[in-house]
């Protein structure tokens, strides 16, 4: 079993914290004074975050374990999330509108397409993003010779070029994702 | 005024969940029947998540619920492709195959050359 680094415990403590924050409510009492803080949830909340932290952090941080708090990258991470995504979320469901009621033809199959992000974090966010996207599912991953690989069940394949058939996939998500793993 | 627009957002949110449910029903194969469910599970509960936010924002006045469901949608967003995967990657190692013949089949190429 790999041991947990204190860094890597460190952000997912924080982490957890603000997720318990925002959850309970907490973080109102900033702007609405008539709602103060509780000691009791903060107490607890900070009690569950460390144990939580120190059961999962080595599966969470295998990386640079502070790159959740670089505001430069989290402000990309919102643009990717709120505009460049969501543009492509909607794009494809229109799409999927049209398959669905007739207006095209289906043409499902499996497509193998190369991928030369590095960062694992980058390459699961990209899976992510392809399978959230109605169309496409990404069925695995595999490593070759240094290469990554996803196989993508594509609901029409238009082609079967490796190139072709990832331009038309991944489109302008995986810039993104690489300017903000780097 | 602020009325209409949360109706917009659900009303859209709405024809894309029948968009998936009529998807589920109509297409022949599991896998494009997983892709249809997919519309679902993104606009269609985002829609609903949005008309809410601008809701609690707009007539209860009641930030912390927006803040609530806001981190709902992320949570959602996050965790909902991995079960696709799963269910995707399982489906396909136990055998199940559409019964028209896929287009092209990558993916059990290189399996069949592991073996």
């Amino acid at each position: 079993m790999k041991k947990t680094k204190f860094s890597a415990f460190l952000s997912t403590t924080v982490v957890c914290y603000l997720f318990w924050l925002l959850l309970t409510g907490q973080l109102v009492a900033l702007i609405q004074p008539n709602n103060p803080f509780s000691a009791q949830v903060l107490i607890a909340g900070a009690i569950v975050s460390v144990l939580t932290a120190l059961f999962s952090a080595r599966f969470f941080v295998h990386e640079k374990a502070f790159w959740f708090f670089n505001p430069i990258k989290l402000i990309l991470l919102a643009v990717y999330c709120l505009i460049i995504f969501m543009w492509e979320l909607i794009k494809a469901n229109v799409s999927m509108f049209c398959y669905v009621f007739g207006l095209k033809k289906t043409n499902p199959g499996i497509v193998k397409v190369e991928t030369d992000l590095e960062s694992e974090y980058a390459q699961s966010m990209l899976a992510n993003s392809i399978t959230l996207t109605p169309g496409t599912i990404t069925m695995d991953i595999a490593e070759s010779k240094g290469k990554t690989y996803y196989y993508i069940h594509w609901i029409d394949v238009s082609t079967q070029d490796m190139k072709e058939a990832g331009d038309s996939i991944k489109g302008t998500m995986e810039k993104w994702i690489r300017r903000i793993w780097r | 005024m602020m009325d209409y627009v949360i109706y917009a957002f659900i009303a859209v949110s709405l024809i894309f969940a029948l968009t998936g449910v009529v998807g589920m029903l109509r297409f022949k194969d599991s896998y494009s029947r997983m892709q249809a469910s997919t519309c679902i599970s993104t606009l269609g509960v985002l829609g609903v998540i949005i008309g809410a936010i601008i809701y609690s924002v707009a007539e209860l006045s009641d930030i912390s619920m927006a803040v609530k469901l806001g981190v709902l949608g992320l949570f959602y967003i996050v965790t909902s492709p991995i079960s696709g995967h799963a269910i995707a990657k399982a489906a396909y190692r136990r055998g199940v195959r559409p019964e028209k013949k896929m287009k092209c089949d990558k993916y059990g190429e290189d399996l069949e050359d592991d073996n």
